[in-house]
């Protein structure tokens, strides 16, 4: 029997919205990214979380209305769930809220969440450390430990968790995120289920001697940039170390292009980012994975959509990190988005560690 | 069933094997750092005994071995061949795997070959010191014994990576009488310019040679003393390999492969340069493969080309095998492999395509010397779990063909002081390293910086 029996299950529709148009989150500016041809993301990555949870229907389902969870419930096969609230407007933080409270109230043994980090900081804000929380990624930035890796894992998390252990809720702020500074806040501590290594541990940030080996990276990697080749940069400090040694600006979050030693995009988004290819085919990605949680690609980056990947070749993404990132990073994930341009990926992946400099790391595709 | 082969104390080679004499073409000239001119004598004689040089610049198959060598030799030598039968059964493999183990030295591996004549000549010049450099400890504990034995100082600049890893390789050499120095150091120029731009540099042996070869050059009593790389090195390890030809004989079987681990080149050379000279006459089939570690894959991804041996500049240029004399491999656990560059003779027959090479990463090296010691008995050096690991491939890869070939290596050294890398591997805390030549090669206008 599993562990958790009355579940709290509600989607946020609008999460994962600001990804693929370089909003780097949604909170705020869910008009914009609508305007910008934004699609919803956390519906399809709730469909899919319920499809592999499969029969499994022992399971006391609480959740609610219209598309913040009924509506995957039902068009997922399931009956017999039952809807505590149907919110009036959607896509408001006050939803989530008051969806938590109800759940609170219903005594229910675990939240399942479909959303990004804005969506866990308002769950816990509300729950504390009350409930178990388990987080479907959906949204732009999953820099909290509550995300199970994938929509599948989740499912297998929920159904053979055997303990349920604390971890950190964190979040940056989305306003100078935008600006080019990183601000990781903790926003609490929340109690998470626990199966082996699926849960994502929460990011850490590295200061001191990373710079070090940031500078080594970046001294290496200016020195085999080639003239034919446009070079897109992730965000992070790592890449922003080469843009820094190139002397070219740099966008902390966003994803910048650099072409014979000269900035040619800046803070680049999905269509950015293709329009740039039609003009240098020829093209390499240089990714630093998220610390600790070990994302390289399709977390914090959706602006590299499968498209952008496809027209570059994965076989020229080159990730980059520090040795002490690594250190609390045992694995590294990578999301491509499609299961063709997963095949080119294997078991293991080459990381950039300092000049010349190169470790080989177990890569399990999410 | 026999397990060892033994050789007489009287059967220890009185010879010394020079495979320059044999070589196809001769090794391309060193150059002076300074003049750039062609290496002379007299350019080495501040930091080498003049029968050193001799060895180094010579082109006479056959050099004899001093009898107060060859008695000092026979401390530990001739040492042991075993057949692995508990390996190959472990292995379910058809192949016959023999190895010849110089862990029995005192100083628990090969390099004792070279330090006792090395301590020997420099004892016969005059010399009251001798400066050298250590990676893993190995070198620096032999050259330790073999100066005790004659008499004569000894300051081993060890780097600093391993220095603060294996603790008891210092009371080994403090035990010998020796005074072991974490490399960089601030007692050298060398040694002070690396501090200054890094100050936590686990250091190189590159970093360390330079710190060893400036003490010598500016102590009018002290010389320096290399434990591979050199043609004179590879040239006294040769007794490695002729023993092993001996002893094979002794178990009438004939080598199909012969496999050894290489940094600078020297437990190689030993084993196979003897039969290198059998390749040359009458076998031309014989695979002979030196095994490396993916962060510092020297002879599969780097260049022929003329380079420094150390990183300040200071050692003649050689045509080697590089990756530049301004790299630093990333601290892995086989400190003795940590080395930019190769011996040029083991590069010249490389290059030659006379031998071939193979890396591995570390982690399926110690799940290889894992193997090893559950199966022998014998817990190796990081460094020789390399030649392990190649020999297991070659072995399993006979199961699967059904070929009984037969392969040697050189279990160049015990692994008793590197019981903590065993820890590490067994925590799984140990990062497979590699070198990123693609991306290197790719761009050809930064290719690494040789001469």
């Amino acid at each position: 029997m599993a562990l958790l029996q009355k579940i709290g299950f509600f989607v946020n529709p609008v999460a994962g919205m600001g990804g693929a148009v370089g909003l780097k989150g949604t909170d705020g500016v869910v008009n914009e990214a609508k305007k910008l041809g934004a699609q919803p993301v956390a519906p399809k990555r709730a469909l899919r979380f319920l499809r592999a949870l499969g029969d499994n229907h022992g399971l006391s389902i609480f959740t609610c209305g219209g598309s913040m969870g009924e509506d995957e419930l039902k068009e997922a096969g399931y009956t017999g769930f039952s809807v505590l609230s149907t919110p009036q407007k959607i896509s408001d933080a006050t939803d989530t809220i008051d969806v938590c409270r109800s759940f609170l109230a219903a005594e229910i043994d675990v939240i399942v969440f479909c959303g990004g980090d804005g969506t866990a900081r308002d769950v816990v804000s509300v729950t504390s450390d009350a409930l178990p929380v388990l987080g479907i990624p959906a949204g732009v930035k999953m820099y909290s430990g509550i995300f199970a890796l994938s929509p599948e894992k989740g499912a297998e998390i929920l159904q053979h968790a055997t303990e349920i252990a604390e971890t950190e809720v964190l979040d940056i702020d989305e306003k100078s995120y935008r600006l080019g500074t990183l601000s990781t806040s903790l926003y609490g501590v929340a109690r998470t289920p626990v199966l082996g290594t699926y849960r994502q541990a929460g990011k850490c940030s590295f200061f001191g001697d990373d710079e070090r080996s940031r500078q080594e990276i970046a001294r290496f990697l200016t020195e085999i940039l080639r003239d034919d080749t446009l070079y897109i940069l992730g965000a992070g400090s790592t890449t922003a170390a080469v843009s820094s040694y190139l002397s070219v600006p740099s966008t902390l979050l966003g994803i910048d292009a650099v072409y014979q030693g000269e900035c040619v995009g800046q803070d680049l988004n999905e269509q950015g980012l293709l329009e740039l290819l039609r003009t240098y085919p020829k093209a390499k990605i240089i990714l630093s994975p998220i610390g600790a949680q070990g994302f390289v690609l399709g977390r914090g980056n959706q602006q590299i959509s499968p498209a952008v990947l496809e027209k570059v070749g994965p076989e020229n993404l080159i990730v980059v990190a520090t040795p002490q990132k690594l250190a609390g990073t045992p694995t590294l994930y990578l999301d491509p988005g499609n299961p063709d341009l997963a095949l080119h990926f294997g078991e293991n992946i080459q990381v950039i560690t300092g000049y010349a400099m190169a470790r080989r790391m177990p890569l399990v595709l999410a | 069933m026999q397990t060892k082969y033994l050789l007489d104390e009287n059967d220890l080679p009185k010879r010394w094997y020079n495979l320059q004499a044999d070589l196809p073409n001769p090794l391309p000239p060193s150059y002076n750092p300074q003049t750039k001119e062609p290496v002379a004598p007299a350019d080495l004689a501040p930091i080498f005994p003049e029968e050193l040089i001799r060895q180094e610049m010579s082109q006479k198959r056959y050099i004899d071995i001093p009898e107060e060598v060859r008695e000092n030799l026979m401390l530990y030598r001739p040492s042991p061949l075993f057949r692995a039968f508990r390996l190959e059964k472990e292995l379910k493999t058809p192949a016959k795997i023999f190895y010849k183990y110089e862990g029995v030295s005192p100083a628990g591996s090969h390099k004792t070959n070279t330090a006792i004549p090395q301590a020997y000549y420099n004892m016969k010049a005059g010399i009251e010191r001798l400066a050298t450099e250590t990676g893993a400890g190995q070198w620096g504990s032999a050259l330790s014994l073999a100066t005790q034995i004659f008499d004569l100082e000894c300051t081993v600049y060890m780097v600093r990576g391993s220095y603060d890893q294996k603790p008891y390789r210092k009371m080994m050499m403090q035990t010998w009488g020796a005074t072991c120095i974490p490399s960089p150091s601030p007692l050298t120029q060398s040694g002070r310019a690396i501090l200054e731009k890094d100050p936590d540099t686990p250091g190189s042996l590159g970093i360390a040679i330079s710190e060893a070869v400036e003490d010598a050059a500016t102590h009018e009593n002290t010389n320096y003393s290399l434990g591979s790389v050199l043609n004179h090195v590879c040239l006294h390890q040769s007794v490695v390999g002729q023993e092993t030809k001996a002893q094979l004989e002794m178990a009438d079987v004939e080598a199909d492969v012969i496999i050894g681990c290489v940094g600078g080149g020297s437990n190689f050379a030993g084993l196979a340069f003897p039969f290198i000279k059998e390749k040359l006459e009458k076998r031309p089939d014989l695979d002979i493969i030196g095994v490396e570690p993916t962060a510092c894959p020297t002879l599969t991804k780097g260049l022929y080309a003329y380079d420094f041996g150390d990183v300040a500049g200071l050692t003649p240029i050689m045509k080697m095998y590089t990756l530049g004399h301004d790299f630093i491999p990333p601290s892995i656990h086989a400190g003795g492999l940590r080395y930019h560059g190769m011996a040029p003779l083991v590069s010249k027959v490389h290059q030659e395509g006379l031998i071939r090479s193979k890396a591995y990463h570390q982690n399926e090296v110690f799940k290889a010397a894992v193997t090893f010691a559950r199966s022998e008995g014998i817990i190796i050096a990081p460094e020789t779990a390399h030649a392990v690991k190649a020999v297991i491939d070659e072995a399993v890869a006979c199961r699967q063909s059904g070929e009984e070939k037969t392969i040697v290596f050189n279990a160049s050294g015990h692994g008793h002081f590197d019981l903590s890398s065993y820890e590490a591997y067994f925590a799984g805390n140990l990062p497979d390293y590699e070198y990123p030549a693609e991306l290197i090669k790719e761009s050809l206008g930064h290719l690494p910086r040789v001469v």
